[in-house]
């Protein structure tokens, strides 16, 4: 049951490659969970994180890039 | 109740620099030459936050322009465009531009709920607001007020110049976009 | 039994390059009675089996993609042989911009709904329909390789018993390939998956073999010793690094400088991008552009630290797996010519050195 809970308790965002302008946002508000290539676009295309900070990272993309993927 | 009419001219000009301040940053935001996430973080959250406290003032200037009793203003004539008796055209445009900051600032707040096409076609009229709304404060602060007034106008420069570095702007993304789309795609 | 039935049974998988589960996208969609397209735009370079199968077997075609769907769209490069053979026999043809991506599945999609022929970022099967990039909504649609339609027709009429007479137990079937570059009759081969490359390679009159490239642009390379001893099948493939893919095979002249070569491919490759996705819009010319450095002896040492990392930074980041395909193509590229690329570095073209030794 706890167990349960906790899986509960993560949430995965990924990144929209065609949406991300290269704000670089992400990777200030990430605290190195993201970094950018050479062009300034993220090396990582999944991230997994407590609901919490998934939430403030995805509504801090200003290009709308950052998606909540349901777990399945 | 003259009182409630200098407060509603007062919030009214914070209203509008406020509402230019907002302006500045977003383009700053979106004609930005390069990518420095830091800034780019920092510029976003006060253009998010500062477009969220006008609302404090411009809400504030539209109640107690109705509310107050030196000229004659009802509710549907603040919100309904060009529905005014007293300076029909003049408090139109304020009522106008209102309502495309209600617009705005709704489809913001439900933005991961909306497609991302009709943001930006909504997000974008605000290049129509923000003159409209200079427009109705110039022309409402009339002769007596200069202080007001020059505010206004300042405004109407600071912003005038912001949109121009806006269109002139090249990003690297952007530009290579562009450059692949005129290509052969249909 | 049913038609997705006899498909698993016959283990069909699709010919344009994925190798996916026939059935499996068939089903999907049944379930929401998606329209088809049937791909006939040879979109990878050097293939040209979809051109045959309409040229020869368009007949079958139909059928195969009539018990598919009730509604058929039929997609070819335009101003093809391919395009101009459709349009004749009266189908509705879905013109195509003759470039590498747009031949790509949802591409399809995007430009059959009046968008652009550009992949779209996928989180969910396309056959389930979805939105482009603008928001627009994709109807439910089907994309199938022409080969794999023409083997639709094929096993619904004679059976899944003969086709899985042909090919390996995990690789069943009949195949095209298309075998070009350095040999005496260049064009598209019936064969099937487990036949020794060597056959294929005397079939299609292979001479001076310097190296082979497998499945075009998304492929790789085999050298001259492998591709002589190697079976030409995935599983045979793998620990190469390739895939059998579309089914192309180019052969490399031993004279020719190899680089030079993957140079041009990689130029080709950097204008194809939908310039869509950063990775890819920026990382395919960067990656191109150090290749041909390379190829002209001006790239040093740390330099190629530089191209590698670039490489193993181009897969997994796109819409669709175009930078995927490239990043496999150079690197596989880099691993087969290694001491060319040494001699590259080291200022010095060992090809260009031995044509000019031939030639005194």
């Amino acid at each position: 049951m706890r167990r349960a809970r906790r899986e509960a308790e993560v949430a995965e965002v990924i990144v929209d490659r065609v949406a991300c302008t290269a704000h670089g946002v992400c990777a200030v508000m990430s605290d190195g969970a993201v970094e950018l290539d050479e062009f300034g676009y993220p090396i990582q295309s999944r991230l997994t994180l407590p609901p919490e900070e998934a939430r403030v990272l995805v509504e801090a993309c200003p290009a709308r890039a950052l998606l909540f993927r349901r777990p399945t | 109740m003259t009182f409630l009419w200098y407060v509603s001219r007062a919030t009214g000009v914070i209203s509008i620099v406020l509402m230019t301040t907002v302006m500045v940053l977003g383009m700053f935001l979106s004609g930005a030459r390069r990518s420095v996430g830091s800034r780019t973080t920092i510029v976003q959250s006060v253009h998010r936050s500062l477009a969220l406290g006008m609302l404090v003032f411009l809400v504030l200037h539209i109640a107690t322009a109705i509310i107050d009793t030196y000229v004659h203003i009802n509710v549907v004539a603040a919100v309904l465009p060009f529905a005014s008796s007293y300076r029909r055209f003049a408090v139109g445009l304020g009522a106008l531009g209102a309502d495309i900051v209600a617009a705005v600032v709704v489809t913001s707040l439900l933005r991961r709920r909306i497609s991302e096409r009709v943001w930006r076609l909504v997000h974008r009229s605000s290049f129509v607001m923000w003159p409209l709304t200079l427009w109705h404060g110039i022309s409402m602060s009339t002769g007596n007020e200069p202080l007001l007034r020059f505010t206004t106008i300042g405004c109407g420069v600071i912003g005038t110049a912001a949109v121009l570095w806006r269109l002139a702007g090249t990003h690297h993304d952007s530009a290579r976009r562009r450059e692949v789309l005129r290509q052969e795609w249909t | 039994m049913s038609l997705t039935d006899l498909l698993d049974e016959a283990g069909l998988t699709g010919r344009g390059g994925a190798m996916f589960p026939t059935s499996v996208k068939l089903r999907a969609a049944f379930d929401n009675r998606a329209e088809l397209i049937v791909n006939a735009c040879d979109g990878e370079v050097g293939t040209h089996k979809d051109a045959l199968v309409v040229a020869e077997h368009l007949r079958e075609l139909e059928h195969g993609a009539g018990l598919v769907a009730r509604k058929v769209h039929w997609a070819a490069h335009r101003g093809s042989d391919t395009e101009d053979r459709l349009l004749e026999a009266g189908l509705r043809v879905l013109s195509v911009p003759a470039r590498y991506v747009a031949s790509e599945e949802s591409a399809l999609v995007s430009l059959l709904h009046g968008g652009l022929a550009r992949p779209v970022m996928r989180h969910e099967p396309i056959a389930r329909g979805g939105r482009d990039s603008q928001g627009h909504r994709l109807r439910p649609t089907l994309v199938l390789n022409a080969e794999t339609v023409w083997r639709i027709s094929q096993i619904a009429q004679y059976g899944p018993g003969r086709f899985r007479g042909f090919g390996t137990p995990d690789e069943p079937g009949p195949r095209l390939v298309t075998i070009g570059g350095s040999v005496e009759r260049p064009g598209v081969y019936d064969t099937a998956a487990g036949v020794p490359m060597r056959e294929l390679l005397t079939a299609a009159g292979a001479f001076e073999v310097g190296a082979v490239g497998i499945g075009g642009l998304s492929g790789g390379w085999l050298s001259a010793g492998d591709a002589w001893s190697v079976a030409w099948s995935n599983a045979a493939l793998a620990p190469h690094g390739l895939r059998t893919g579309t089914g192309a095979i180019h052969v490399l002249e031993r004279s020719a400088c190899p680089l030079q070569y993957v140079t041009r491919l990689a130029r080709f490759a950097a204008g194809e991008s939908a310039g869509q996705c950063g990775p890819c819009m920026f990382g395919v010319p960067a990656v191109a552009t150090q290749v041909a450095q390379l190829a002209d002896g001006a790239l040093a040492y740390d330099e190629f630290a530089l191209l590698q990392q670039r490489l193993r930074l181009l897969p997994g980041r796109g819409a669709c797996r175009y930078p995927d395909g490239i990043a496999g193509f150079i690197s596989s590229a880099l691993r087969t010519f290694r001491a060319d690329v040494e001699a590259h570095l080291a200022g010095a073209c060992v090809a260009m050195k031995e044509r000019a030794g031939a030639a005194r």
